[in-house]
């Protein structure tokens, strides 16, 4: 997930230019491996990180592994590129299906959000296509019991908390209260540098190209520009002319404002 | 840790990874630690390697990929007064051609990178985010191994290389090497700005993806002891300005601002016109030199690089000698398990092959010139002006005949200086790298 | 249709009518466009078929028909040709048996959206004893009302509910669907929108139709608030957009519109279903008020994150009728309570007026403040980003400027208030 600051996108076909651009592991991501990891330590089992991405994504990935996941995986293919959610959760949800065949899955965790793109859809989306029951903005895990397929966990809400009980397997997406990150020991850590990262492509878990990527994007982006930037209006020095400054601040801002202020105030009587 | 290493090495910049590199290929088991998240994460200068020290490592780095922005065919040195200079410059095709990659410019972050995953193939293992904090002792005192900041981070191992850069705290506080007088400190300001390659190479009257390197003395550091570079990327420039920290401190003037300044000056603001600035880095250097050499060596470790002090302040790049102390290191530490032996006798090979390369050559040659320019400001301030002031009235052609102008410039020289003065700095300047 | 030797169909362009202008060549995703001698050639083998060609090309050289696309959902549906959709079709959130506010702005959109597009608005109302909403979603403008009234539906499931709604879209075929960006809003659209394979644009800030190509076109800000987009959903049918909360202004309720209420039948198997346990609400700090509803916000910032200096802010906040809020640094630094904060991971707030004391003005505390009437920064910084955007800004050491301010606007605002009839 490229960092924002260094953002370019391509005129082309509207979308991020992700070569050459610095990817960091979007820290929603790193606190739902991290929950991850103690449930498996807990628990028993085994963590899989997955992730879609370019080759750069590497990197993110290793910093998972170094969290303490035994696995990673890779999705690169240049099918994959321009994704929107929808094309997204179906390579991710194909790469799952993938490793479901070969063992059971239980549990996927996905952070709640990504910086780039902010859209909070992709947990929802792959478990849609594998039917799965999902959780949202889940701040706590409560308790996992693995022999009875159930799990309970407190979800944050509007106005308040919810805990909710549900069967495995289940997809949570992880608000950052849920887990905090650790910095691995020096022998594990070391262990996951020499771990391979597995990389497949589109045909190695049966992805159709025309619903990957770009393609299988039903949204299009249709220009890109900058915001509306609201103009400032006059500054008032108090560091240089003390409270002079204030004075003729407050007394150009009761003037112009001074429909709003008495609106407030008749109001409030 | 229960896994042990034959040599673990901190820091994996030019001298670590040089190191890593050689001592790899000999079949020894290296560990590489390094405290960035990425290897040059950390590395701040801009880079011009020579070619001949990184095929002393690496002879194949052309066929390894070794990310080159511009082979240096010109270089050229300015000294600067506030409106105008001279340049002298040299360019020769044979650096094109038979001698290319003679000197070539490199981006840290993406060369360190390049360079640690060499060292990688070669079977080192490079362990990133993660700080050493502190050396293992036996009860003889001898090094054996080092401590990090993750659990369980102890790392045994027979020889410790410290390649952990200038600014290294883990030197400092094991008691090989001080922390540098004030006045071994300088401040230096980057900005890397962006310019077409095709801009570029119009600019500078280069193509092929040719470059060149230009260094600047002269009022642009204020009056300050300091020096300022310009170096050609492939889509970018490299400027840089520094100098030394005292000065610093008694001009009151800052970086930011001296940066600023030496970017509008009008032989280099046309160059870097219409870019757009990418980063901006400020750091703090020690300015070495041969009498800030600590002790290099002892019972279980060596000092390479930036660490050991080894190189010429502000007015000749580290990278270089980084390398090359990098590899003598190796070359002793291969020495050291042939015979079984690590205890500072045996290390102390590593002494005496720097003494008889270039590397401590060339610094003892230059010990003085650090102290030469510190101690005559007025090459930074009235001397460039003078220089300014005689080149503009020979050049203007208004009539007056040139023992005219002759005297005039005399009579300025003796306002400013004398002629004695000037010889003596010639004089002086001179012995101080004899 | 000329095909490649891959079999897809690809775009040619006639000679006789290109001109040779090149647009096309910066267009192409994949650099298929090249000139040759004087004349646009298109390599079919690398030709992917997008049509970005066709779509720029300002004398239609360029012939390319897009091939239809082969519909594989799950479960295996096929969708209805996309001119049998139409409609504008809003989700109404309930809670305990009462609507959410923004169900009825997104019901005034709705209206406005089906007006230009001449079409109705329909309500899709899922609930547990939410009949009486019913006549309440006409009155907002709807003109047809599909409701479930199940106890199945009294708290959010997730499955039950994406269920209900893809019944409903596949049942009444909307061109446009739109829920209100709410947390339960958020985690139902997308699984709406992947059971039904169409796009979803989440978080819109912005919506509007294009009448000539008859697409909703959606804003919102992307890449941490720094770029806009706008975005369209081309061929997947219903469009959806989620809408955050208060960013359109509900309509005036018309008790006299009429409109339709059909009930719909639906169950759905209780077993092996999750199910609430408890909910706890989180308790509001006293005198805390809805930060969304007030008025005037004095909204403290990294920069004057002091405990000491609460006091005198909730001052400066009582005598302009306001409240106190904060940026995001505040909330983490434990000094206020989420409930507070404003910006993108916040709440957005549509002030008459906002003060914010030691807020720099981030790109996403800016995007949570962009409705507000009237900004005044007060900040030590003068190159702040929030002084570029505020209305007035006062540049000093708020522990100064905060006291001397409310000592002169006592006065004043005394005036005000003795002076209004």
């Amino acid at each position: 997930m490229p960092d924002t600051a260094q953002v370019k996108i391509d005129p082309d076909t509207n979308t991020l230019v992700r070569t050459g651009v610095e990817s960091i592991c979007n820290p929603y991501d790193v606190v739902a491996v991290a929950a991850a990891v103690q449930l498996v330590g807990k628990h028993g089992g085994k963590v899989t990180v997955i992730s879609m991405g370019p080759s750069q994504a590497e990197a993110a990935l290793r910093e998972c592994l170094a969290q303490g996941a035994q696995e990673a995986v890779l999705l690169s293919d240049r099918s994959f590129a321009g994704a929107d959610t929808l094309a997204t959760s179906y390579v991710l949800s194909q790469a799952i299906r993938k490793i479901a065949a070969n063992e059971p899955v239980d549990l996927i965790i996905c952070g709640k959000q990504a910086i780039d793109g902010d859209t909070a859809q992709t947990g929802p989306g792959i478990a849609a296509r594998l039917g799965y029951d999902h959780f949202t903005y889940v701040s706590q895990i409560f308790e996992v019991k693995p022999d009875e397929k159930t799990i309970i966990v407190i979800r944050e809400v509007e106005g308040g908390r919810v805990t909710v009980t549900g069967y495995l397997p289940a997809l949570l997406t992880a608000e950052l209260d849920l887990a905090v990150p650790r910095y691995a020991s020096l022998p594990e850590f070391i262990r996951s540098l020499r771990q391979g990262i597995k990389t497949w492509q589109a045909a190695d878990i049966g992805v159709e190209p025309e619903r990957a990527g770009l393609k299988g994007s039903p949204t299009w982006v249709k220009e890109i520009f900058t915001p509306p930037v609201r103009k400032g209006g006059p500054v008032f020095d108090f560091s240089r002319d003390g409270e002079k400054a204030v004075d003729e601040f407050v007394d150009q801002f009761v003037v112009h404002e001074a429909g709003r202020i008495a609106a407030i105030l008749s109001v409030k009587a | 840790m229960k896994e042990e290493f034959d040599v673990a090495i901190v820091g994996a910049g030019p001298a670590g990874v040089s190191a890593a590199c050689i001592l790899a290929e000999a079949g020894l088991k290296v560990i590489v630690l390094e405290r960035g998240d990425f290897p040059g994460s950390k590395n701040m200068s801009g880079g011009v390697l020579y070619g001949h020290d990184l095929a002393q490592i690496l002879p194949d780095y052309m066929e390894r990929g070794c990310p080159v922005e511009r082979n240096i065919i010109e270089s050229r040195i300015w000294y600067l007064s506030r409106e105008g200079g001279y340049s002298l410059g040299y360019r020769d095709d044979i650096f094109s051609d038979e001698r290319k990659y003679n000197a070539f410019t490199v981006g840290r972050a993406k060369f360190d990178r390049w360079f640690a995953a060499q060292a990688q193939k070669k079977g080192a293992l490079i362990v990133p985010s993660t700080v050493v904090t502190g050396l293992l002792r036996d009860g003889n005192s001898a090094v054996t191994g080092v401590v990090t900041d993750r659990e369980d981070g102890d790392v045994k191992a027979k020889v410790t290389l410290l390649a952990d850069g200038i600014n290294s705290k883990l030197a400092a506080s094991t008691g090989f090497r001080s922390e540098p007088a004030p006045d071994q400190v300088a401040l230096a300001v980057k900005e890397v700005i962006e310019i077409p390659a095709d801009l570029i190479e119009k600019r500078f009257n280069v193509s092929n993806g040719d470059g060149v390197t230009i260094e600047i003395i002269g009022q642009v550091t204020a009056g300050m002891d300091g020096i300022a570079v310009i170096y050609t990327n492939k889509r970018s420039l490299s400027l840089s300005i520094g100098a030394n920290l005292q000065d610093f401190v008694h001009s009151r003037i800052k970086p930011y601002e001296l940066i600023e300044d030496f970017k509008k000056h009008p032989m280099v603001a046309p160059l870097i016109a219409g870019g757009r600035a990418l980063e901006y880095i400020s750091h703090w250097l020690a300015e070495g030199g041969y009498h800030a050499i600590p002790r290099l060596y002892g019972d279980g470790y060596l000092i390479a690089g930036d660490s050991a002090m080894l190189f010429n302040s502000l007015h000749r790049e580290g990278n270089n000698l980084a390398m090359a102390s990098g590899r003598m290191a190796a070359q002793t530490i291969i020495e050291a398990f042939r015979r079984r032996d690590f205890s500072k006798n045996c290390l102390a090979q590593y002494g005496d092959k720097l003494s008889n390369s270039y590397v401590m050559n060339d610094l003892k040659k230059y010990r003085r010139f650090n102290g030469f320019l510190y101690w005559h400001k007025e090459l930074f301030g009235t001397l460039p002006e003078l220089a300014s002031f005689a080149a503009r009235e020979m050049l203007t052609v208004d009539g007056l005949p040139k023992k005219f102008k002759q005297r005039m410039i005399m009579k300025e020289l003796r306002r400013r200086t004398s002629v004695w003065k000037l010889f003596k700095l010639v004089w002086q300047g001179w012995r101080s790298v004899k | 249709m000329p095909k490649n030797l891959k079999g897809r169909e690809v775009a040619e362009i006639m000679q006789d009518k290109c001109i040779a202008c090149q647009i096309c060549i910066g267009v192409c995703p994949v650099g298929a466009i090249s000139m040759e001698g004087n004349t646009v050639k298109i390599n079919p083998e690398a030709c992917i078929g997008c049509g970005k060609c066709r779509d720029v090309c300002p004398v239609s050289a360029v012939l390319f028909k897009r091939p239809s696309k082969k519909k594989l959902t799950f479960p295996q549906q096929k969708p209805a040709p996309l001119e049998d959709y139409k409609g504008v079709a809003v989700f109404i959130e309930t809670h305990n048996g009462a609507a959410a506010d923004v169900s009825w702005e997104l019901a005034g959109k709705a209206r406005e959206l089906a007006d230009k597009l001449g079409v109705r608005v329909s309500g899709y109302l899922a609930g547990a004893g939410v009949e009486p909403l019913a006549q309440q979603a006409i009155s907002y403008g709807c003109d047809d009302v599909y409701m479930i009234d199940n106890p199945a539906f009294g708290s959010y499931i997730p499955r039950v509910y994406s269920t209900a709604l893809v019944q409903l879209c596949r049942q009444s075929k909307p061109e446009i669907l739109l829920i209100g960006a709410s947390p339960l809003g958020r985690d139902l659209a997308p699984c709406v929108a992947t059971l039904l394979e169409t796009g979803l644009t989440a978080d819109c800030t912005g919506l509007d139709v294009d009448l000539q190509e008859r697409l909703l076109l959606m804003t919102r800000p992307t890449f941490g608030g720094n770029i806009m987009a706008t975005i369209f959903c081309k061929s997947h049918r219903p469009q959806m957009s989620t809408v955050r909360p208060r960013l359109f202004k509900a309509p005036r309720p018309d008790p006299t519109h009429k409109g339709e209420i059909h009930k719909i039948d639906f169950s759905y198997p209780q077993d092996r279903l999750p199910h609430i346990l408890e909910f706890t609400a989180t308790a509001l700090e006293a005198g805390a008020a809805d930060i969304t509803r007030s008025p005037v916000l004095v909204t403290i910032g990294k920069g004057a994150c002091r405990a000491e200096h609460v006091p005198m802010f909730q001052e400066l906040a009582d005598m302009l009728g306001g409240t106190i809020a904060c940026s995001r640094p505040v909330v983490e630094a434990g000094l206020m309570s989420y409930a507070r904060q404003v910006g993108q991971t916040g709440k957005t707030v549509t002030p008459k007026i906002y003060i914010g004391i030691g807020v720099s003005g981030s790109m996403q505390h800016m995007a949570g403040i962009q409705g507000a009437e009237t900004i005044v920064a007060i900040n030590s910084d003068p190159a702040a980003p929030i002084v570029q955007a505020a209305d007035y800004s006062l540049i000093g050491d708020y522990r100064e400027i905060v006291p001397a301010l409310i000592s002169r606007l006592k006065n004043k605002v005394a005036n005000l208030a003795g002076s209004k009839p």
